[in-house]
């Protein structure tokens, strides 16, 4: 192990988590604080991937596009095509009850993940997306470039908190909180349930799509192996869960934590004995599951539990 | 007391990987282990392990051992990056073997393995995209892209003197990936495609293709697709409709239900192309004794025979470049693997370990292919021409 090395592994652990960080931010606003069960988080990160990388790749003939877009327009457009297609998924189920809306959202990721592998025209299928560009791609080369990309995901990481953390504490949040806690009594109270959990589900999506782009921008290739519903959906929840729902720094912690520990076992893994070596993956992800039982039992409200903002009454 | 327990564990943990002495080498091997292609996975780890054992055992790699390191990408691109940059950064291995589906190999590729200026060869990949990837001649593969069973189908064609062809190919990767080389090869070799129409699976008539593909006169028609799905029925239709006699097919049509379908006299005229192995390689039968020796199972099963290349290579490349220094590892490979050189194969190790050391050039061919790369880092594969032949195909001719 050298020191160098070890700085630029901090710094891809960093960069991968920071995308979470966004994800998990995304997921917050719709389970943290809307009481959204949102088990599709995959096939909105994939509408987003896939929308900023044929929007900024070069025009090829394998794929609709590409437009050749500077990276911003990119971003943008991930978030509002991810934002639509949220808009037209929660026209249909926001008004099911939790549980519900979790079958239907995993059933509508499926569709979207399927629509994407098998209309090549529109993404080139199994064969994937290359030559997605990074920003600043021509100024740095080699390692160094993902010093620069570190900084713009946590860029994005600041400016999605800064959102959120307004969100949160701004009439809306409370209003969404009041839905979250009890639903019939907001009603009664004369707020417009469906309305405000619409917009929730929209905000949260658009977000997730935007994830979704810094992603394929990180990669610089996309396939459909990118959108794994185990590592987009449910370790995003686990890191929620983790960090603490309803608390937008628990989400930036819980992304942290959770991809550290999902990433740094395998360092220890392949350290057992040679006997072991072809089983040590699957120890691995015992391993995982292990520690995450242990942080999901230890900090029952997550590491960094939800705390109401104060209500003046002045 | 508690943390004092997790803290003495983590630090044993760390130092039974500090064991390992200073002259060992490791060596990356990241593949998709648990995942969606999981199940093909372990008799792939145990001919990789079988190329370090055949090292370790005559002679070792460079004053050391080598140490095999494994890296998970759980079949994701995340898991891919993820786990090429733990083998990079800190294990520090010189030269990274895998990954094995496309989309894990190019993401690993280009986000964690290029920038860093590590070699990755992959033993399965065959993404197209792999081929014009802007690689600093760091990425290889030793299966032939997908494109390339089109260049030479076109070669296959006019060879047997058809100038004049129509093509249809299924719309999906395989069909348009095969048939638009197909079609941009065989123009380029001086042929002509009077007309080139996609169809859809799944439908019961092909009439109105066909006819839009007849109109225009072609001598033969080439069709890229599946036996089981449109294939069998275009013939079939054309065959109904006299609009075509000869038919030229890929691996997708050369399907023993074509024959049993359609019957041998109506395509005695028509011929195939399919990825076939070179005739009888002996270096494939020396690794399937070998590999049953140690593992007690048999050895054809898919990749078992391109996974321990591509790890031998890449012990050979380490041996070959002197240190265990990343930078001299692409041009080691290519040393390696070319010819001219001494032939060396599977299991020749203290015979190549003893000619690199005499400072003889070695030409590694396994039991695969002869694995010579071009300046893309790819390989040619090696395919044969089919005809009917009873109730079966029989191989008249290959074409590398």
């Amino acid at each position: 192990m050298e020191l160098g090395g070890l700085l630029f592994y901090l710094v891809s652990v960093l960069i991968a988590g920071g995308i979470y960080a966004v994800l998990c931010l995304a997921l917050n606003v719709q389970w943290g604080m809307g009481g959204l069960f949102n088990a599709g988080i995959a096939g909105f990160f994939a509408v987003g991937a896939y929308t900023s990388a044929i929007v900024t790749t070069a025009v090829s003939s394998k794929h609709l596009g590409g437009f050749g877009l500077p990276i911003p327009f990119g971003l943008a457009a991930a978030m509002i095509t991810a934002g639509i297609t949220g808009w037209i998924v929660a026209k249909i189920c926001v008004r099911l009850k939790s549980d519900y809306l979790a079958m239907a959202s995993v059933g509508i990721a499926e569709i979207l993940r399927l629509v994407i592998v098998n209309e090549s025209w529109l993404t080139n299928g199994s064969l994937g997306i290359a030559g997605v560009p990074r920003p600043f791609g021509d100024l740095l080369q080699g390692r160094e470039a993902d010093l620069l990309y570190l900084v713009m995901v946590w860029l994005c990481v600041l400016c999605v908190y800064i959102l959120c953390q307004r969100l949160y504490v701004s009439p809306w949040g409370r209003t969404l909180r009041a839905i979250r806690d009890n639903e019939d009594s907001a009603r009664a109270a004369g707020k417009d349930v469906d309305w405000f959990r619409l917009q929730t589900f929209v905000i949260g999506c658009a977000i997730m799509g935007l994830a979704g782009a810094l992603s394929a921008h990180y990669f610089k290739f996309l396939s459909p192996s990118a959108t794994e519903p185990l590592l987009v959906t449910f370790l995003v929840w686990v890191m929620l869960m983790a960090g603490g729902s309803g608390n937008n720094k628990g989400a930036i912690v819980g992304a942290l934590v959770i991809w550290f520990i999902w990433s740094a076992t395998e360092i220890f893994t392949s350290r057992l004995p040679p006997e072991w070596i072809t089983r040590s993956s699957y120890i691995r992800m015992l391993l995982v599951g292990l520690l995450l039982q242990f942080v999901l039992q230890k900090f029952r409200s997550g590491l960094v539990p939800e705390r109401s903002p104060k209500i003046r009454s002045d | 007391m508690k943390k004092t327990t997790y803290a003495l564990a983590m630090a044993a943990l760390l130092a039974s990987g500090a064991s390992t002495l200073a002259a060992d080498t490791k060596l990356g091997l990241l593949m998709d282990i648990t995942g969606p292609i999981a199940s093909f996975i372990p008799p792939l780890q145990n001919a990789a392990n079988l190329a370090v054992q055949h090292v370790n055992e005559n002679g070792g790699l460079l004053d050391g051992q080598v140490v095999p390191v494994y890296g998970d990408t759980t079949g994701s691109s995340q898991g891919a990056v993820d786990a090429a940059g733990k083998l990079i950064n800190v294990e520090n291995v010189p030269i990274i073997m895998g990954a094995l589906m496309s989309g894990t190999t190019i993401s690993a590729a280009e986000a964690a393995a290029i920038p860093a200026g590590v070699v990755q060869i992959s033993p399965t990949a065959t993404s197209p995209a792999m081929t014009d990837i802007n690689d600093n001649d760091l990425l290889y593969r030793i299966v032939p892209s997908d494109n390339f069973q089109g260049q030479v189908l076109a070669k296959m064609v006019l060879d047997e003197g058809i100038e004049k062809v129509a093509v249809t190919f299924v719309n999906n990767d395989y069909g348009v990936g095969i048939g638009g080389t197909f079609i941009e090869a065989y123009k380029a070799l001086g042929g002509e495609v009077v007309a080139e129409v996609k169809h859809e699976e799944k439908k019961n008539s092909y009439r109105s293709e066909l006819a839009t593909l007849s109109k225009a006169g072609g001598d033969a028609l080439v069709v890229v697709a599946y036996a089981g799905d449109s294939g069998s029925k275009i013939v079939k239709q054309a065959l109904e409709g006299g609009l075509f006699t000869k038919f030229i097919g890929t691996d997708g049509l050369r399907d023993e239900a074509l024959i049993s379908d359609i019957g041998a006299e109506a395509l005695a005229s028509s011929f195939f192309s399919a990825p076939t192995s070179p005739a009888d390689n002996p270096n494939q039968a020396r690794l399937h004794e070998l590999y049953t020796a140690a593992y007690d199972e048999p050895a054809d099963k898919p990749f078992v025979d391109q996974t321990y290349d591509a790890t031998f290579l890449a012990l050979l490349a380490i041996e070959q470049a002197g240190s265990a220094d990343r930078g001299k590892m692409a041009e080691a490979l290519r040393a390696v693997a070319s010819a001219p050189g001494e032939k060396v194969g599977p299991g020749d190790w203290a015979k190549a370990k003893a000619l690199i050391a005499e400072g003889k050039d070695i030409d590694y061919d396994g039991a695969g292919g002869n694995y010579d790369f071009d300046e893309n880092g790819d390989v040619a594969g090696v395919i044969g021409k089919f005809v009917v032949d009873g109730d079966v195909y029989k191989q008249i001719a290959i074409f590398e």
